[in-house]
């Protein structure tokens, strides 16, 4: 009881002075609300337009969901062809470097002209190119990373590569898959917003936080992005979840990003 | 039990190796001759152990019988057959310094790992797991992880999970090695007493001089540059016991394999100091 405590105090009472620090800045320096609005105006917003933030942050969700669902799955896909052509870490590493410089969110008005631009398909699109890297340069070093002696096991029994991926392989790479969901996912709700910004529907976090910016909104736009980051949060602890869920040996593994 | 005993029940040659060479790095100015000319022969129920410094190609010797690794020439029979028909045949199980037990697998399913690969029926696997869970004394840890488990206990797991498919060649390599003293000692008496038990053929690799003599029916002394095989020297303890570690032919059989290792490492100093002159 009294461990669970110390975990549980410590960033409530970081976030009370960070929250106070600011409450207390906006108004001895009298910020205006287009500055820095004060956390109480920004409270204010959120409880008024609840109902509002609810449906914006649903929409945005349910493209985060989708782009992370379908980036996963391509994700899974890619790794398990690149593990019969990738037998070194050291190339996987490089490749990954060099994939985390592309700008996929770029693509977004290219892929809004490809695509129906007033359908949800080209932010479901992006979401999943998002989502995809992660995974796949996880799941392949899940998949590449295996004890050597554990492969020699294998062999000594007879075993074929498409055994071996799946007794000893595909096993081995879950908690770095895990490892990828948990970067994949608050960046799934971050593409989905983002690629809001550049035109579309307009009923979602991103649309509404650049509308209420651009309205002079400033305390309602702030709202939106609390909004945008309990959503992220949410996405965070449902992999969390999953994860104890499917393995409950968690606490003894760790593995390396 | 003796060998003869065995040999009556099942006579044969467990292994024949003759002419074997293997070279690492064939043509790089790296290039290394980790076995040259190795003879040798093991009957079947037969337990040696294979001892050498690092380099003496000793864990290669038994890769190349296990068809972990390929060789260059010469002729290796497991069982009147190649290494890699012996392997396809699952004639022999394997146990590492390493457990190289699977983390996401209980006790039980670790064990039964060579009988799923092999085709065994769920109810004839459960069968024989817990056979071999009462063979290594850890019945009561049959639903445990891995990792949950002490060095020694996962040792037993990895060697229960060997002996699955009850193979007749049991190819060990150092098994032992990263145990504390003490547990050592018990993993031996143990695994004597899996042989008596099962009547394998054992081929064992360490370093350890006293394991080596303890264990075996025959120690066979390695030494590098290049790997082979420079004495054989039978021992015959008979039934092992605790005063077995403390009697004089065990002493003497101590002495005499550290004599050979030791012939071999002084004409290794001499050749590199000859090296050094040159």
């Amino acid at each position: 009881m009294n461990t669970k405590l110390g975990y549980v105090w410590p960033p409530i009472l970081v976030a009370t002075i960070f929250l106070g620090g600011w409450q207390l800045l906006v108004v001895v320096q009298d910020l205006k609300p287009f500055l820095l609005p004060a956390p109480s105006l920004i409270a204010s917003e959120f409880s008024s337009g609840a109902t509002l933030m609810w449906g914006a942050a649903y929409y945005t969700a349910t493209t985060a969901f989708l782009g992370l669902i379908f980036g996963t799955v391509l994700g899974l896909i890619t790794a398990l062809l690149a593990q019969r052509f990738i037998t070194v870490d050291k190339l996987a590493a490089p490749l990954a470097a060099g994939l985390a410089t592309v700008p996929i969110i770029a693509l977004t008005p290219i892929l809004n002209n490809m695509f129906n631009i007033t359908s949800r398909t080209p932010r479901v699109l992006v979401t999943a190119i998002i989502v995809l890297f992660p995974i796949f340069v996880n799941v392949t070093r899940g998949l590449i990373q295996v004890n050597a002696t554990q492969l020699e096991l294998m062999r000594s029994l007879n075993a074929t590569p498409r055994t071996t991926l799946r007794v000893l392989r595909i096993p081995n790479a879950i908690p770095f898959f895990f490892t990828g969901l948990k970067i994949a996912a608050p960046l799934a709700v971050i593409a989905a917003l983002v690629a809001e910004y550049f035109g579309g529907p307009q009923q979602g976090l991103g649309s509404r936080i650049a509308s209420a910016a651009a309205n002079t909104a400033y305390g309602r736009a702030w709202a939106y992005v609390l909004a945008a980051i309990i959503t992220g949060l949410i996405f965070y602890l449902a992999i969390i979840a999953l994860e104890r869920l499917v393995t409950p040996r968690t606490a003894q593994v760790t593995t390396t990003a | 039990m003796t060998p003869t005993q065995l040999d009556s029940k099942n006579p044969g040659s467990a292994l024949a190796i003759s002419g074997l060479s293997k070279v690492f790095n064939v043509g790089n100015p790296n290039e290394v001759t980790a076995l040259s000319d190795v003879h040798l022969d093991v009957h079947t129920g037969e337990f040696i152990s294979l001892i050498g410094p690092s380099g003496c190609g000793k864990s290669t010797l038994l890769r190349v019988i296990g068809d972990l690794t390929a060789f260059d020439s010469g002729s290796v029979q497991v069982a009147g057959k190649s290494p890699e028909e012996a392997r396809k045949e699952r004639l022999y199980g394997i146990a590492f310094q390493q457990a190289a037990l699977f983390d996401w697998r209980t006790v039980t399913r670790n064990i039964e790992l060579p009988l799923e690969l092999a085709g065994w029926q769920k109810s004839q696997r459960q069968e024989r797991s817990a056979e071999l869970l009462d063979m290594v004394q850890l019945s009561d840890f049959a639903h445990h992880r891995p990792w949950e488990l002490s060095g020694g206990m996962q040792q037993r797991v990895a060697i229960a999970r060997s002996l699955a498919v009850d193979p007749p060649l049991l190819l060990m390599d150092e098994p032992f090695g990263a145990l504390d003293e003490m547990t050592r000692e018990r993993m031996q008496n143990e695994l004597l007493k899996i042989r008596m038990e099962t009547g394998k053929t054992i081929v064992f690799v360490t370093h350890s001089i006293p394991e080596a003599v303890y264990l075996s029916d025959r120690v066979v002394v390695m030494s590098p540059r290049p790997g082979r095989i420079t004495a054989e020297i039978e021992v015959n303890l008979g039934d092992r016991n605790e005063m077995t570690r403390e009697s004089d032919h065990f002493f003497r059989c101590v002495t005499s394999v550290r004599e050979a290792l030791r012939v071999h490492d002084t004409s290794n100093s001499t050749s590199s100091s000859h090296r050094g002159e040159i």
